[in-house]
């Protein structure tokens, strides 16, 4: 064989699947890009004069009415925003504000949270979710999904081809989905009768509906909506939402109402198949979440120019939209707590978590140092937290 | 301007934090990067996946790198290193047998542009030599600097080129 006949074998024709590949990580590499901090670099002779100005600048907020509570950004002497978040954030997680545990995922791996902000590693985890009552938590590990007891006791595994993500608890405990490169798959809740239901699906994790049935809505490679019986495999409903790549799925409480989240705003896809577009005024939606009770739901948005992130409550029902809680830089996620009271708001730029009462942000707790607090031992160790879950109160 | 120069321009405006450059090179790089990532591992999905942490790893480290140092070197090197390692681990743990899914599935795997001889014959040599042949033959890399990406010793690389080439010339009949 000559070397330019190899050269020809190489190059010939595209591998398969390759122009959706290039499509689905170019979603992904641009939203990190938008989501990265420059770091400018400062030259010497400025670094103490930006020492001093930010000094400066947290104290005449700190003595100012407005910046007594919230101090979330300021201006550094070259010229860029630093995102400073809550002013007096607490450094360490000494307790949950509702009862309840969180589930966290971190680079050294997944995370019990208890109430009394007692923590425990359970070892190496990507995604993680709770089952319905947080007797079990199921995780991406690599190439398995594993079932674990809070304790960190494995359950089963079920290797895969690909990595696993997004796994997510049906309601009634008896099923798991969750995406194996791009199949999305079902198995038991023992870990049993593990299969495919849908392939070249994106990265977007699948929802179950509230109730009994195993009901499932995932988003498919076409950018629409299917929701399914899962244990039929009989299609309930299409939904083409039109608003670009789907980012996010839920259900309303009662499981009456589908969300889907693009960025342009919210699809409510009615129980009976007809569907209506809330605006997020301008801002550009990143996730959102549905409340334990009701039918209300918090959208992380960003604002026009990315720079700011709220949250949003949004009510499907009467179409409200309001805005609870803001700051500079990014918000990443947030979760409800069990009885619908509070919100936890990751602030990833500011490395914080935020607590803010839900109803009309009558308190608010924040701790800092959040990546801090959840990494292991290995000092290399990097990335904010997600937090899989708020369980059981 | 010639390439590297443009390339150059590019990496400086993604620092500056225009989308636009970061596309430039986006779209400069992923398709040689996720071919070469596919022909070491012969799994779609774990090349799309080696070759978007490539990339991402590229977004959370770009503020610290050298802009006169070319980006395609830097970005193959974690692409084919990432590869080598995730075709070691499998051939480590073989895959348990499928459901009917995944065997429906394996048709679309293969590279349907891509002779399946040269991907069956590829798939016979061991991920390092994949990797040689693919930096020698796919992205035209000197043996020194496949040397240098793989931090091997020349004559290591040279050996394996050799070698790859025989056994490549001997299952596909055109030796």
């Amino acid at each position: 064989m000559t070397e330019k006949r190899l050269r020809e074998l190489l190059r010939a024709g595209p591998p398969s699947g390759e122009l959706d590949a290039e499509r689905r990580a170019w979603q992904v590499v641009a939203a990190a890009f938008a989501e990265r901090e420059p770091v400018a670099r400062p030259r010497r002779h400025v670094r103490a004069l930006a020492l001093g100005i930010a000094v400066l600048a947290i104290v005449a907020a700190a003595v100012s009415p407005p910046g007594s509570a919230v101090l979330d950004s300021i201006r550094d002497a070259v010229g860029r925003d630093r995102v400073v978040g809550v002013e007096r954030a607490g450094p360490l997680l000494l307790e949950l504000p509702a009862p309840g545990r969180l589930l966290v995922t971190s680079p050294s791996g997944a995370w019990v949270v208890n109430a009394d902000g007692s923590k425990r590693l359970l070892g190496e985890a990507a995604d993680a979710t709770w089952s319905p009552h947080g007797l079990f938590l199921a995780a991406a590990r690599g190439r398995e999904l594993v079932a674990l007891t809070p304790e960190g006791v494995t359950r089963w595994t079920i290797p895969q081809r690909a990595r696993v993500r997004e796994p997510r608890w049906a309601p009634s405990g008896f099923r798991i989905a969750y995406l194996a490169g791009s199949t999305l798959r079902v198995t038991a809740g023992d870990g049993t009768g593990d299969r495919g239901l849908a392939r070249g699906v994106p990265r977007t994790a699948p929802a179950w509906r509230p109730g009994a049935a195993h009901v499932l809505a995932y988003a498919t490679g076409d950018g629409s909506v299917r929701v399914v019986d899962t244990d039929s495999d009989r299609v309930l409903a299409r939904v083409r939402p039109g608003g670009g790549p789907v980012l996010d799925l839920a259900w309303t409480a009662r499981g009456r109402t589908l969300a889907v989240l693009d960025r342009d705003g919210v699809r409510i896809v009615e129980p009976e198949g007809a569907t209506r577009r809330l605006s997020l005024l301008g801002r550009t939606g990143v996730s959102f979440a549905a409340a334990p009770r009701g039918e209300a739901l918090a959208v992380v948005a960003r604002s026009p120019r990315g720079s700011r992130s709220e949250v949003v409550i949004l009510r499907p029902g009467s179409g409200e939209v309001r805005s609870i809680f803001s700051g500079a830089g990014r918000f990443s996620e947030l979760v409800w707590s069990p009885d619908g009271r509070w919100l936890l708001v990751a602030w990833a730029s500011a490395d914080q978590w935020v607590f803010v009462r839900s109803a009309d942000v009558e308190e608010l707790a924040a701790v800092g140092e959040v990546s801090r607090q959840f990494r292991g031992r290995a000092a290399a160790e990097d990335g904010f937290p997600r937090i899989g879950g708020w369980c059981c109160g | 301007m010639g390439a590297e120069g443009r390339e150059r321009a590019w990496v400086r405006g993604a620092q500056a934090g225009r989308a636009s450059d970061l596309e430039a090179l986006f779209l400069r790089h992923w398709r040689p990067a996720f071919r070469a990532a596919y022909l070491v591992v012969h799994d779609a999905a774990a090349a799309e996946d080696i070759t978007q942490e490539a990339f991402l790893s590229a977004v959370r480290h770009l503020d610290r790198f050298d802009r006169r140092r070319p980006f395609g070197p830097w970005l193959h090197r974690i692409v084919v290193n990432r590869a080598i390692d995730w075709a070691r681990a499998r051939a480590a743990r073989p895959e348990s047998p499928g459901d009917g899914l995944e065997r429906a599935e394996a048709p679309e795997r293969t590279a349907e542009g891509l002779s399946p001889q040269l991907v069956d014959a590829l798939r016979l040599l061991s991920p390092e030599h994949r990797a040689v042949i693919v930096l020698r033959y796919l992205l035209d890399y000197t043996p020194r600097e496949i040397g240098e990406l793989l931090e091997l010793p020349r004559g290591t690389v040279n050996s394996r080129l050799r070698r790859g080439l025989d056994a490549l010339a001997e299952e596909l009949g055109e030796s």
